[in-house]
């Protein structure tokens, strides 16, 4: 039997939920290069990221895809600790959604105070056989523009169900 | 700070410097809160190991940011990392040792792309990555 009903993989090449949209904030991008023990001055003091050739400090990469989490409930918990709507809202005959990798692409540099948003697109669904079984290789795009409607980065995200 | 690399200082088949992490479980938790990720695979170990776990688990997206570091580190302040890319394909767990090591695979013009690996205390690859990095030219 196939992983994947034909309603989902119909659902390949469309775009995913509604587009998200959030402000970066200084502090909150700060918090994150703090907990990876990324100290670059590039993402704490203009001055430097002016030097590195940025018109200001900017924010870890890594960063973007966390500032557009919106706030959400306890009753949104799984029993696992993820947010019922966390990941492709896809129904496949899984258990257990793991992450897989990214592929980050970066056209400019983001600033603390950009107004981002990001609009993700299923790209494909892949039924492979691993050595603990069947699974699908889920690969969803994530565009990510700024307020002046400058494309940020693309980054193409895989999960692995089974 | 890191210091400036130059297109001029790159040829293919040079190491970066090795990046040795090593992340205590106060720097989990303080990368969940970081990043608002509840997975309780990156702080309750009971329920880590229900899930076949040895140990609770190193976020894939932290060790991605340790990647942007080993490579933006590598470039210095004037690099531009363009494109990054990587597979987590094994478990990493806090308190142990992961190095990331690469090389230059080739250099196209003013881009370097990078072969990278990040590697346990045991010698397993977790996680196969690539990079193409910009890098400025030494005279203007």
């Amino acid at each position: 039997m196939s992983l994947i009903p034909p309603e989902t993989r119909a659902l390949v090449g469309q775009r995913l939920g509604e587009p998200v949209t959030a402000t970066l904030h200084a502090e909150d991008a700060e918090r994150f290069a703090f907990a990876a023990g990324d100290e670059n001055p590039i993402y704490f003091d203009d001055a430097a990221a002016r030097a590195a050739g940025h018109r200001a400090r900017v924010v870890p990469p890594g960063f973007l895809v966390w500032a557009l989490e919106p706030p959400r409930g306890l009753a949104a918990l799984r029993e696992d600790g993820l947010w019922r709507d966390a990941g492709p809202p896809l129904r496949l005959h899984v258990s257990r959604v793991l992450y897989g990798g990214e592929e980050w692409e970066y056209f400019g540099a983001v600033h603390a105070g950009d107004t981002v948003t990001a609009e993700t697109r299923l790209a494909a669904l892949e039924e492979k056989t691993g050595g603990s079984g069947p699974f699908v290789l889920i690969t969803t795009e994530t565009t990510y523009t700024n307020q002046a409607g400058e494309k940020l980065a693309l980054v193409r995200g895989r999960r692995i169900a089974r | 700070m890191s210091e400036q690399r130059h297109v001029e200082d790159v040829k293919p088949g040079d190491g970066l410097p090795p990046l040795v992490k090593s992340a205590s479980r106060a720097q989990l938790f303080l990368f969940s809160a970081a990043t608002r990720n509840p997975h309780r695979v990156h702080y309750d170990r009971d329920y880590a190991k229900l899930e076949g776990h040895d140990d609770i688990l190193v976020h894939g997206p932290l060790q991605g940011a340790w990647l942007h570091q080993f490579v933006q580190d590598w470039a210095g302040p004037r690099g531009r990392v363009l494109a990054l890319a990587f597979q987590n394909r094994g478990r990493a767990f806090p308190e142990r040792d992961l190095v990331f090591r690469g090389r230059v695979a080739a250099l196209e013009g003013d881009v370097a792309l990078l072969e990278i690996e990040e590697v346990d205390d045991t010698g397993a690859v977790l996680v196969p990555a690539t990079a193409r990095v910009r890098l400025p030219r030494r005279t203007a």
